[in-house]
């Protein structure tokens, strides 16, 4: 056992590299730093100096190679837009995305249970076809565009709700929370829909099609029959037996959530990493890219790791045939 | 008047904590930076407008007036400028201003780090004549020079020695977070690209208008998110406003928009060096541009007045030259410049060989200019309408100036905004033979090239006669437009927003200045 | 070969067809047949967009920009011309930018799950019949792939792409890399699924007897265990082709999508969200629409295969 988890870290570690290689050798394409750097009054020696004092006239292995050395050492270097150490800025983000993607997955994870259950219950009843539906519309349109009708619903034309950021913060330690604050609490509305509503879908059609599949099965059908409430059938016996895919599926998700966070950050002007990481593309901040796309995948990789190994725990049978998503 | 501003004064006096005007304003990207000597960009400098302080400043109307100097004059017959310094000025730690810290901040500002380095191409040496004199030493007769240092700052030698950060640096260092200027609003905090707080200075030498207590500075990066933030009143202030979305603003009971001009001039550049077209599909052995015929063409096929309109929602005005009728040095003599005219346009392609069209690459930024790309897609379908086929490729202008540097294009869009806010500086930048050494010509990618007005730029710029130099700015005007050298299109417009409550002066260099803004 | 002998059986197909379970379950199911119809008018205004639309927006030379902005079945005001759906800011007609945008975003679409179809079928098939390393580093890799998410994959692909790709080419290159992005972010449920079926298929003894016969083990593959895993792939690759649509949307938001001079309906919507506050509705609301009557349709009909193509939900 302890030979497979060492062959499934160094496995997480090789997927590291490369996607440490694909990420960095995507930033000679994004842009030239410098012109964000230098005015308009700039000459082609004043490039070429900025250029090689921040190393950019070396050849890309040598680049990448510097990269690793001090990344290992847990030194992203230094924000071209901030001049600061990347690390102290992605510590500073982090919370804010954090708090974002945790708001959104808890509201994906009860509405979409209890959407789910009672859809499978009411299998054929008016609501529960019309939550169905109302879902489907849900996802059948771009983040971006759900978030910005929203803001033009309820901050505009309503006003009951924050158009942008994260209202006031408290700072506990080195974690700024927008969680104990009343406005903190309403900035945080609209943006964890907007992230969440997909996930939730997800989760609802997924416990929908499980409990329908585990009430269809010869015990449940023994326990009606042995004649216990529909209340316990439901939740005692066939709830607990869908959440196993759930689980996986939610594991899988978490990615996602902080991923799309870039696109919902974006349009609600949320200070997290996401938006961080769109900023650092437009102005071509090396570094902060080079350590967001790190920083991800180690997080994807590192979820990877552990649902496996959770896996190998609760049943080693399943170790190679894992349950995908959908 | 008087008696209003007694009033208010009174008000202010008898206010509670809780009547502080707080303002809070919104731009599309934060200023990368709070050095004012490491950026030489209008978001880093016009933001630090309002915390640091130069010798002198721009008014409402651009206008130069004194600042930390209060009065300057020329030394001899133009060996260079003596400014005489205002006492009794502090800078917002409480360290007193002398002539040191103009020194100071001239070999910062004029050192190799800097990239503010090239308004001082001009000085040969600074001297502290006493705590209160300085006299700047030019190597020619400079007139325009105090116009050209409006935005060079003074920063605190004695602070920034402590702090370490002698010399700006691209890294960053103290003075890169940290601000100590003389100006009215002093940083008390900064969280970049989240937010920056700015607080009035308690003992700022001047005069306040403002009634500001605190102002926050927050960078909203979608538009229709920063539209949304004004209407709902989470802002005060934004700027720009969408120009499509003008029109609904006026109506708007809460919000008012404040329109002008801006000083940006937007254009389009061409190849001129350039052997052959390199995204044409059968143009590949020549270069139809090279041929003054065909850029004439070009200014003649796109309809200006219909991108004014619709495009650009009446905002902007035409322009026929490289810089706006605001700018010093403007030209109103010229004579003969090509109006919308497509039958001109073809019979000039037929003349130049090209009757039946060509086809071509179009560069475009899409992040840059104001709806740049959709007038950008506009002149393509105008082009196409006289035979000149264009494929536009639109990009973030990160990727935009590395491939206008590599040449990458056929036709390009580009705006000038002179930060002189003279005529001469589109001719030193634009037309200019490029030439490296003299910093010359930095920004002509297409490698415009005219003997004549290569001659005359150095007479333009020590010329202390305004007549005899507005001739010569006069004759370069009609070259470059004969010469169809770029084809200027119209001005962008300024479009700021605001809450109805809120009383403010806007700046033609699109700088917000607080110490202007009044809250009701 | 003649026709004759083929005729019977292809009729009899047919008849196997109409008499089917899935066959009759449609029949009963109306939701599943407004999908269906919605989405074979959509399909087929959208390959046919050049005969059907008044007008060909992405010919420049046709537009004349003071037609911009002119609202639904208003005469503008300048040039007296009057459009069903209105104008977008460059003065074309909106109901044939959505005909030709949608034309985009289907053959994204389409092409995408194609590729990713190809693609997780094959890597499947193989890691599941050749097992050991192979499959290791295949699963392995399709582990990061479903973690990774498509928007972050695209953006990569899209900046390496540019690297690569030489200049005169550029401007087609974004319909190509949004087809690999997507189809890559997707690939990894098809193989999962169909290596799941090989691993059992391929123990069958008449897989065995067909290795004994002599048969080479990618015929083996295609014949015998493909046909297993048709209707899995067939659903996933439904839910997925509303899925890429939607992406690819997304996609043109964070400025890596379709250009503005071809746009797809993610790039109308783009640019039609500008025009949300200045009342300028048409521009945003009609493309929006046709993307969410597209997605939702085959979403629907994605959900209602799934239900019939799974015996146990019955």
């Amino acid at each position: 056992m302890l030979a497979y988890i060492i062959r499934r870290i160094v496995q997480s570690a090789l997927v590291l590299l490369v996607v440490g290689l694909t990420a960095f050798s995507m930033f000679r394409f994004v842009g030239d730093p410098i012109d964000n750097m230098l005015g308009q009054e700039r000459t082609a020696a004043d490039i070429e100096r900025l250029r090689e004092q921040l190393g950019l006239d070396q050849s890309f292995p040598v680049q990448y190679f510097k990269f690793l050395q001090e990344a290992a050492q847990g030194n992203f270097g230094m924000s071209y837009r901030q001049g600061r150490p990347v690390a102290e800025i992605l510590m500073e983000r982090a919370p804010a995305t954090l708090e974002l993607a945790a708001v959104s997955g808890a509201l994906a994870i009860i509405f979409g249970i209890a959407f789910g259950v009672f859809t499978a219950i009411r299998r054929n009843g008016f609501l529960a076809n019309f939550i169905m539906s109302a879902s489907l519309v849900g996802v059948s349109l771009p983040t971006f565009l759900i978030g910005i009708l929203l803001i033009y619903i309820f901050s505009v034309e309503l006003g009951w709700l924050p158009s942008f950021g994260r209202g006031d913060t408290v700072q506990i330690g080195g974690w700024s929370t927008g969680l104990l604050t009343a406005t903190g609490l309403k900035a945080l509305i609209l943006p964890s829909i907007t992230l969440g509503l997909y996930q939730m879908t997800l989760i609802m059609r997924l416990v929908r099609s499980e409990m329908l599949e585990v009430l269809r099965q010869d015990y449940i059908r023994f326990a009606r029959a042995r004649g216990l409430h529909d209340r316990a059938i439901n939740f005692r016996h066939a709830l607990k037996n869908t959440m196993v895919p759930v689980i996986t599926v939610i594991g899988l998700q978490l990615g996602a959530i902080i991923a799309f966070a870039i696109i919902t950050e974006t349009v609600f002007q949320w200070p997290g990493v996401g938006l961080l990481f769109i900023n650092a593309v437009q102005f071509v901040d090396i570094p902060v890219m080079a350590a967001y796309l790190m920083l991800i995948s180690v997080m994807f990789v590192g979820i990877n790791l552990i649902v496996d190994i959770l896996y190998f725990f609760i049943d080693p049978r399943l170790r190679v045939d894992r349950a995908g998503g959908h | 008047m008087l008696r209003k501003l007694s009033y208010a004064a009174l008000i202010a006096a008898f206010a509670p904590a809780a009547y502080a005007e707080e303002f809070t304003w919104a731009v599309t990207t934060d200023p990368q930076t709070m050095d004012p000597h490491a950026v030489n960009s209008a978001p880093v400098l016009g933001f630090l407008n309002n915390v640091y302080e130069g010798l002198v400043r721009r008014g409402q109307d651009m206008a130069i007036e004194p600042a930390l100097a209060t009065s300057w004059e020329l030394i001899g017959a133009g060996e260079g400028w003596r400014f005489n310094l205002r006492e009794g000025v502090t800078f917002q730690d409480g360290a007193a201003f002398t002539a040191q810290d103009v020194l100071f901040s001239y070999e910062r500002a004029a050192s190799e780090e800097a990239d503010t380095s090239s308004w001082f191409s001009p000085v040969s040496e600074v001297v502290v004549v006493d705590d209160f004199t300085v006299d700047i030493m030019t190597t020619s007769p400079n007139p325009i020079f105090p116009d050209s240092i409006a935005n060079w700052m003074i920063m605190d030698s004695g602070w920034a020695e402590a702090n370490d950060a002698v010399r700006p640096n691209p890294d960053g260092n103290y003075a890169t977070l940290n601000t100590n200027g003389t100006g009215a609003f002093s940083i008390t905090n900064r969280e970049p690209g989240l937010r920056t707080v700015l607080e009035p200075h308690a003992d700022w030498w001047g005069e306040a208008a403002h009634n500001i207590t605190r102002a926050e500075l927050t960078p909203i990066q979608n538009p229709a998110t920063a539209l949304a933030a004004l209407l709902s009143g989470d802002v005060d202030f934004i700027n720009p406003v969408p120009v499509q979305d003008v029109a609904r603003l006026k109506n708007h009971a809460n919000v008012k928009v404040i329109q002008g001009i801006e000083a940006r001039v937007i254009m389009l550049g061409f190849p001129h060096e350039a052997e052959a077209l390199k995204y044409s599909a059968e143009t590949t052995q020549a270069n139809p541009f090279a041929d003054p015929r065909v850029r004439r063409a070009v200014a003649h096929a796109i309809n200006v007045p219909a991108i004014l309109q619709t495009t650009m929602r009446g905002t902007a005005e035409a322009v026929n030259q490289l810089v706006s009728p605001a700018m010093r040095g403007y030209s109103d003599t010229l004579g003969g410049e090509a109006v919308f005219d497509q039958a001109a346009a073809r019979g000039l392609l037929a003349e130049a060989g090209y009757a039946d069209g060509f086809s071509f690459g179009l560069k475009c930024p899409n992040d840059r200019y104001l709806n740049d790309e959709a007038v950008c897609q506009a002149i393509t379908a105008m082009l196409a309408q006289v035979g000149m086929r264009a494929t536009l490729d639109a990009m973030p202008v990160q990727n935009y100036w590395p491939e206008l540097r590599a040449d990458n294009y056929d036709m390009y869009l580009l705006g000038w905004s002179p930060g002189t806010f003279d005529a001469e500086h589109p001719i030193r930048f634009l037309a200019s033979t490029p030439n490296e050494e003299k910093r010359l010509g930095s920004w002509n990618f297409g490698g415009y090239s005219n003997a004549r007005v290569d001659e005359l730029l150095p007479i333009i710029q020590s010329e202390v006669d305004d007549l005899k130099r507005q001739a010569m700015l006069d004759e370069v005007a009609q070259i470059l437009q004969d010469e169809t050298a770029y084809v200027p299109l119209y001005v962008q417009p300024l479009v700021w927003g605001a809450r109805a409550n809120i009383d403010l002066v806007q700046r033609p260099d699109n700088f917000f200045i607080l110490r202007w803004v009044t809250v009701n | 070969m003649t026709d004759m002998p083929l005729k019977p059986a292809q009729q009899s197909r047919l008849r196997i067809f109409l008499d089917s379970d899935i066959f009759y379950m449609f029949k009963k199911s109306p939701v599943a047949i407004l999908s269906t119809i919605v989405v074979a008018i959509l399909v087929l205004s959208a390959v046919f967009a050049p005969l059907i639309a008044p007008t060909n927006p992405f010919d420049p030379a046709s537009l004349n920009l003071m037609n911009g902005f002119t609202g639904p079945m208003t005469p503008n005001a300048f040039t007296g011309d009057s459009f069903l759906l209105g104008t977008d800011d460059q003065g074309r007609d909106v109901f044939s930018t959505i005909l030709y945008g949608m034309r985009v975003s289907l053959f994204v679409g389409v092409a995408a799950v194609l590729f990713a179809m190809v693609l997780g079928i094959t890597l499947g098939l193989i890691s599941g019949y050749v097992g050991g390393w192979t499959e290791t580093i295949i699963m392995r890799t399709a582990d990061v792939q479903l973690t990774f998410p498509s928007i972050l994959v695209a953006m990569l692909i899209f900046g390496v792409a540019k690297g690569f790709t030489p200049v005169e080419y550029r401007d087609q290159m974004a319909i190509w890399v949004l087809i690999l992005a997507i189809g890559l972010s997707d690939w990894v449920q098809f193989a999962r699924v169909v290596r799941g079926a090989t691993l059992v298929e391929k123990r069958k003894e008449y897989v065995e007897a067909a290795r004994l016969i002599g048969r080479t083990p990618f015929a083996i593959m295609l014949r015998h265990i493909l046909p297993n895993v048709l209707s899995p792939v067939l659903v996933i690759a439904t839910i997925s082709l509303a899925l890429a649509i939607i992406a690819e949307a997304t996609l043109s938001f964070l400025g890596v999508g379709a250009p503005a001079t071809q746009p797809s309906l993610g790039t109308l919507i783009r640019i039609g969200q500008g025009f949300l506050f200045s009342g300028e509705w048409w521009i945003l609301l009609f493309p929006a629409v046709t993307l969410l009557v597209l997605a939702l349709s085959v979403n629907l009909l994605g959900d209602w295969l799934r239900d019939a193509l799974n015996p146990r939900l019955r």
